[in-house]
Formats: C-alpha cells, structure tokens, sequence
C-alpha cells in the first residue's frame, strides 16, 4: 500500500504551476458563463464548444498528469522564470485528482445541454469558476478536499 | 435574457465564491476543543512515523495527523508538525493513512485530510484542528499542555 506516512510518495510540484492553471480556468469560465447566457445562439453554440474544450483539457490533466496538461507548459514558459524557487513542494496527485472533479462537472454541465437542459452549460460554467477561485486566489483546493468525503460516500472506490 | 440580469447572476457566483474563500481562510487550521476527551490507541490506529508502527504517546503531546494519498496539505503539516516534534522532546507527531481506512475516518468523523488530533500525556484527545495548522496555533496547543 503506497502511503503519505511511508516516504512512497511520487515527486513533488511546484504548487504554483495548478494554481496559474486554476486562474486560466477560471477567466475561461467566465467566458462561457456570459456565451452561454446570450441569446444569439451562435454565441450559446461557442459556449457549449469551449466547455468540450475545457473538458478536454481537464481529461489530459486528469489522465496523463498535470505535467502533461497545456496550461503546465504555459506555465513553466511564462510564469515559473519571472517567480523565484517554490518555497515547498507539492504532491502531484491532488490537483491530478482535481482535474478529474473539473473533467467531470464539465461533463455534467455538456450532457445536461445536450439533453436539452436550457442552462446546463452556465451551472457548469459557474460550479467551474467557484471551484477555480478557490484555488487560484485562496490555494484551495476544493477539488482535492473532497476526496475523502467522496471515498466514504462510497462515490469513488479503493486505489 | 437581458444583460443586468446575466450581470446580477455573475455577480452573485463572484460573491459566493469569494465568501465560501474567506469562511475557509478563517476557519482552517484553527483549534477546536473536543469535550469528549476520548481515549485513542495508537496501535489500534496504526498509526505510524515514517513508516514505522507507534504505540506509545509523546511525553506531553501527540499529535495524531490523519492524512489520505491524495491530500494537498498533508505532506507541509507533516513537515511542520516533524519540526515541532524536532524542537521539544515531550512531543510526538504520528501520522494514520486513513485512504483505505475509511471505518477510521467514520469513527473519528475525517472529511478532510489533514485532520490533526491533540492528544495529552495518557492519550485522551484534547482539541482537534481541520486542514494545515496556524502556527500559532501549534504554540497555543502546546503552551495548554504545558509543553512551552
């Protein structure tokens, strides 16, 4: 059994690398929301096209990593040369699990407007851009913080 | 949908947000009592440090941390606590991997990791702090158990 007591934990990240991409999702989500609540349904169609797009950004974060995901290169481009060392390293896997959460409300928000939910995409687009403050501005992590609570509802199963 | 409208619906996921931001900012990492005084097993627990078994509690202070695999603040409280443990040779700092422990979490109501209990000399819980700790906090915690 891997353990976060037992030293088996993979390397670590600079935590600041999740929180910029949390930052691009969440002024992403704001686009959407407004696209989403237009009339002109070209707009609203725009709307729906980048939550797929957000989705599949969360699906490559999620499956492959959050060293593998776009928003990780712009990161470590851009933004990591202008900061300083990373006072303290973080585990990889929460904000990999993170994603996952994102993967999946964006989906939620996809379906619901594919079914023919008026505003599935703005609730998506909403929950994406709470969860997306929390952690680019108060480095909360609501997405990691819920794994527990998910595990003991018995939502997600044993690793 | 007219555009004050879209506005007013912005502006209120804006200020949930920003609010549910400052309600954790404040209360995470902070102390609060536990009346029960409960008796923990660290054995029974399995409670570890740095992966081996512990059963017997610091000399003043144990801090119990519960942590899961996928915690983003277990591995600094862990370094933390270790470092308070590093100062002062009446303290204890042990950490229980709750991940695939879930009866634990259950008993001891986790719903987020880092959970950290307090425990005195006989082992009966004191206060319990949710997510990383305050420092300050640490200091206050140990200062009531007459440790500083």
């Amino acid at each position: 059994m891997s353990s976060t007591a037992n030293g088996t934990t993979p390397a670590g990240i600079d935590p600041r690398g999740p929180r910029f991409g949390a930052g691009v999702t969440n002024v992403l989500s704001v686009v959407i929301f407004f696209l989403a609540l237009d009339s002109d349904r070209i707009n609203q169609s725009a709307a729906y096209l980048l939550l797929v797009l957000a989705a599949v950004l969360f699906a490559v974060g999620a499956f492959f990593g959050t060293g593998a995901h776009p928003y990780s290169w712009l990161y470590k481009k851009l933004v990591r040369p202008r900061l300083g060392a990373p006072k303290e390293l973080e585990d990889p896997r929460p904000p990999q699990f993170a994603q996952a959460v994102g993967l999946f409300v964006a989906s939620v928000g996809i379906v619901l407007q594919a079914v023919g939910v008026q505003y599935g995409v703005a609730i998506a687009a909403a929950a994406l851009f709470a969860a997306s403050t929390l952690q680019a501005y108060f480095a909360y992590c609501l997405g990691c913080q819920i794994y527990l609570a998910l595990k003991r509802a018995g939502i997600i199963r044993a690793s | 949908m007219p555009f004050e409208t879209k506005l007013a619906l912005f502006a209120a996921v804006v200020l949930l947000s920003v609010f549910a931001g400052f309600i954790w900012k404040t209360r995470t990492g902070r102390a609060n009592l536990v009346k029960s005084g409960e008796l923990v097993d660290l054995s029974k627990l399995e409670a570890t440090k740095n992966g081996a078994k512990v059963s017997k509690y610091g000399r003043k202070v144990t801090f119990v941390q519960f942590s899961t695999e996928v915690c983003s603040q277990c591995r600094q409280t862990a370094r933390l606590l270790g470092e308070v443990e590093a100062r002062h040779k009446d303290v204890l700092h042990v950490e229980v991997d709750v991940t695939n422990r879930l009866d634990l979490a259950a008993h001891f109501k986790v719903l987020q990791t880092p959970t950290t209990l307090v425990l005195d000399s006989t082992g009966r819980v004191k206060s319990r702090i949710g997510g990383a700790p305050k420092p300050n906090v640490i200091a206050h915690e140990l200062e009531k158990l007459e440790v500083i």
